[in-house]
């Protein structure tokens, strides 16, 4: 029970949190905004952490260019799905993005050499190398650490992450106040009516697709920097679908209702790890893993039948009705 | 060799024909993409080798049983879940995140009910049969023939019983249908009961076929199952057959060094998506689908 | 002096019937030129290969002399040819402001980038642009619902809505599809008047597709009457209406 009140392990939970805000505030612009159903956003999250870690370790290149580098390959990634894509219809363009993402999985599982195969970036260039786009990372989140005064590298890395988040965050709000945001809902809304107005539906779309995903390969980099070594098994469907459930959750079509849904998407999936009481106690802990990933099931659920317009949403301007 | 990979195909192309069917069904007369759907293929399977291999009651009961929990499941879960969200006028966004949801609970019970272990039926693994220069386990023969029998039942009954009928006119035009006075209710319960009976012989049938499996293995068929969908023209169950068994040979004839060098077999499924996106590119409706204008 | 709209010749298909056969028809400029036919002519058809939302399989479409029939659907709008639809398309889930200050061309801000970049020219465009809609919301009498959801207006301040919003693109030619179609009695006039002030006092030129011939015939400086795909006649409203081929062609398919 003391695990409850350990701070390191909620400084976790925030961290985890911080990296998911980023992750939904990219399904937020392509969704929220823009209309389009992608299922495939972890695969962008992936190609930002695979770039980095394979640009450091293979390539020798500065983390500090890696990075930005690594979100560019997110966000071009996103727009050669968009030309693929976008002339499909909704149904269609879903279940095609989840095949991408997983083709995108598979390549990163098989190409052993260049991506470290199954067993991850543990494998990149052998032990005692692999660590080294961390080690980049290690050495600013020190110095972050002791410029501040802070206890631990986890409450460090909690206010790096939330530090981007917040500010991302706020970005996107400013966004989608803009003529420019104006016209992704409205293409949200009613495509042809746009059309017929003279914006460039597909263009615009594009550049959801293209931010969104530059957004994904943001929460990569820190999901790079935060775990160290990283394998495609961390970047199943199930990530994409946790990322919607926080969008529901929050509220979609509304920037600030990400990081809400993120934290209480954490709080949840923590907390249950805690429950000290029937019928949980039921089960041991590797049930109780079983038990967690059910409850968020049930919860999505719960939030589509009883209130999707989730916690900070309105109803009159449901887009799930 | 191509022979071999044609055969092997044929299989593989019947487990995804028969789930295709069936989601194609649930698709084109519910507008549900059903996400669960490999996981009730799961389902199916686990209950049945309960019933082989526990109870020791062999393929046939097993596979009856599976038969009758996979639709009893789908028919509960009707009441419980899907009915609500059409009370509600769910959109396709709603329905499709709640069979997300679904998929996830739906797994998780069956880690808790059977545990992480993979399973296998109690079927001889020595037994081949040859044909020319085609050798077949046991597995894979029986699954051809339950197959074929499915298929032909599931076919004849759309095309020839007034159920069948009903529910492809449902399929093709709901709203028509329902001003055509066809008892909607009616064909919904079907729908559900057939799509449950057909996840359960897919489910029989992969884990025939592969002949280990674990709880995580249908939803690993659902997306090449999906492929299949899309492929044949979705909301069409005729396509979806078709699709099915185009995807299962050609992901098994991709490997065949004749084309040069052939694919890594680990890529197979990448194959069946890459078969996917460039049909997709060249016909967005797909094969045998109408061209909507949407 | 060739006419503002020139359609020439054009055939589109579907499912191996043709919906449009060859039609051909002119609009001349800063007039009301209303298209007329029995159900099935292919008037909606026409609309939708004019303004880019179908291709046609033969033929050409010229604005102002420049060919048009090949290009996406929003350069056409560019271009200054703008169209409604039957059901009023409002952005239900936008403020009704948002959906005519959305339709104003030339809005830098459209580009994300000038919004940092040159911001200042901008803002400074985005205001213009919301005054004149206030100005064109109250030409409509909608003025009072300008921050109401579209969601909130009904089937005939939603027509309103779309005139306001075709007339902030700042059009060359408009096209009407069916505008008084469920439309109540009482807005009804009003939409009329406000179809006629399009030429009178903006100086649009106008082509609709409307059922009701009164409307029509009391509205319009040319008709132009389709049936089974083609052009059978065209002229001022008095001519066509007692032209035999157009009596025909309704007659023929009321039976």
């Amino acid at each position: 029970m003391s695990v409850l009140t350990s701070g390191e392990f909620w400084a976790f939970v925030g961290v985890v949190a911080g990296i998911y805000t980023i992750l939904t505030l990219g399904l937020q612009i392509e969704f929220g905004y823009a209309g389009l159903l992608n299922f495939g956003h972890v695969a962008f999250m992936a190609i930002g952490s695979y770039t980095m870690a394979i640009l450091v370790v293979k390539s020798g290149w500065s983390m500090w260019l890696a990075a930005p580098a690594a979100v560019v390959a997110s966000a071009a990634a996103g727009v050669v799905l968009g030309l693929a894509t976008l002339r499909l219809r909704a149904d269609y363009f879903a279940i095609v993005t989840i095949a991408l993402s997983e083709i995108v999985r598979y390549v990163a599982t098989n190409e052993d050499r260049l991506t470290g195969g199954s067993q991850g970036t543990i494998n990149l260039a052998g032990a005692e190398e692999a660590s080294d786009y961390n080690s980049q990372w290690q050495r600013f989140q020190d110095w972050f650490q002791g410029a501040l005064h802070l206890g631990s590298k986890d409450v460090a890395m909690l206010l790096l992450v939330w530090a981007v988040a917040l500010v991302l965050t706020a970005l996107v709000a400013l966004s989608i106040r803009t003529p420019w945001g104006r016209v992704l809902r409205a293409i949200r809304e009613d495509e042809d009516a746009a059309r017929s107005l003279g914006k460039n539906v597909f263009a615009y779309k594009l550049q959801a697709l293209a931010l969104g995903s530059a957004l994904a390969g943001v929460a990569g980099l820190f999901y790079a920097w935060q775990f160290a070594f990283f394998s495609p098994a961390d970047f199943a469907p199930l990530l994409t679908f946790f990322a919607w459930m926080i969008l529901i959750l929050g509220g979609v079509g509304r920037a600030w209702a990400v990081p809400v849904g993120a934290l209480v998407f954490g709080v949840i999936f923590a907390g249950t790890r805690f429950f000290e009481f029937a019928p949980f106690t039921w089960f041991d802990s590797a049930e109780r893993a079983y038990l967690r990933l059910m409850v968020i099931g049930l919860v999505l659920i719960g939030l589509i039948l009883f209130r999707p317009q989730g916690l900070l949403g309105k109803r009159e301007e449901l887009v799930l009705e | 060799m191509f022979l071999q990979l044609l055969a092997n195909g044929l299989v593989t192309g019947a487990v995804y024909a028969i789930a295709a069917v069936g989601v194609s069904l649930v698709y084109g007369i519910l507008r549900i993409v059903h996400f669960a759907y490999g996981d009730l293929m799961t389902f199916g399977a686990f209950v049945a080798v309960t019933f082989d291999t526990t109870l020791g009651l062999g393929m046939i009961v097993a596979t009856a049983a599976a038969m009758v929990a996979a639709s009893a499941l789908s028919v509960g879960l009707d009441f419980a879940l899907w009915r609500p969200l059409r009370a509600r006028r769910a959109n396709f966004m709603s329905l499709f995140l709640a069979s997300i949801g679904l998929a996830l609970v739906l797994r998780q019970a069956i880690f808790l009910a059977w545990g992480p272990q993979p399973r296998a039926f109690d079927v001889d693994p020595f037994k081949v049969y040859t044909i020319g220069s085609v050798r077949l386990s046991g597995a894979q023969v029986i699954a051809i023939v339950v197959a074929v029998v499915a298929i032909v039942l599931v076919g004849l009954l759309l095309s020839f019983t007034t159920l069948g009928r009903t529910m492809r006119a449902v399929a093709d035009d709901r709203s028509l249908a329902a001003v055509a006075g066809i008892d909607t209710g009616r064909v919904v319960l079907a729908t559900w009961v057939l799509s449950g009976a057909l996840a359960a012989i897919a489910g029989v049938l992969a884990g025939l076929v592969q002949s280990t499996f674990d709880p995580n293995f249908g939803f690993t068929l659902l997306l090449p199952v999906f492929a299949a969908v899309v492929l044949g023209g979705i909301g069409n169950p005729y396509g979806a057959l078709a699709g099915g068994f185009l995807l299962g040979i050609v992901t098994e004839l991709s490997t065949w060094e004749g084309f040069g060098g052939g694919v890594d077999p680990v890529y197979k499924p990448v194959v069946a998506f890459a078969v996917l996106i460039v049909v997709l590119l060249a016909r967005p409706q797909g094969i045998l689908g109408r061209a909507r204008l949407v | 002096m060739s006419a503002l709209l020139e359609v020439r010749d054009v055939v589109r298909s579907f499912g191996g019937v043709r919906a449009v056969d060859g039609a051909s028809l002119d609009v001349e400029a800063a007039s009301i030129t209303s298209l007329i036919g029995p159900n099935g002519a292919g008037k909606s058809t026409l609309f939708n290969i004019v303004s880019g939302f179908l291709r046609a399989e033969a033929g050409t479409v010229s604005l102002e002399g420049r060919r048009i029939d090949r290009l996406p659907p929003h350069r056409i709008a560019r271009a200054g040819l703008v169209r409604t639809f039957q059901t009023a398309r409002a952005l239900a889930r936008m403020t009704v402001l948002d959906n005519v200050v959305l339709a104003a061309p030339r809005q830098p801000g459209e580009r994300l980038v000038r919004n940092v970049v040159g911001g200042r020219a901008t803002r400074r465009r985005e205001q213009e642009v919301r005054v004149r809609a206030h100005e064109l919301l109250e030409l409509v009498r909608l003025d009072g619902h300008a921050h109401a959801l579209a969601a909130t207006l009904s089937g005939g301040q939603r027509k309103l809505l779309d005139f306001a919003r075709v007339l902030m693109t700042e059009p060359r030619l408009v096209l009407l599809d069916e505008p008084m179609a469920g439309v109540n009695p009482v807005l009804r006039g009003e939409l009329l008047e406000h179809v006629v002030s399009l030429r009178e006092e903006h100086g649009v030129t106008v082509l609709l597709v409307e059922h009701d011939l009164e409307v029509v015939m009391g509205v319009s400086d040319r008709v132009v009457v389709m049936s089974n795909g083609a052009v059978i006649a065209s002229g001022p409203p008095d001519g066509v209406r007692s032209d035999a081929r157009v009596v025909d062609a309704y007659l023929g398919v009321e039976e």
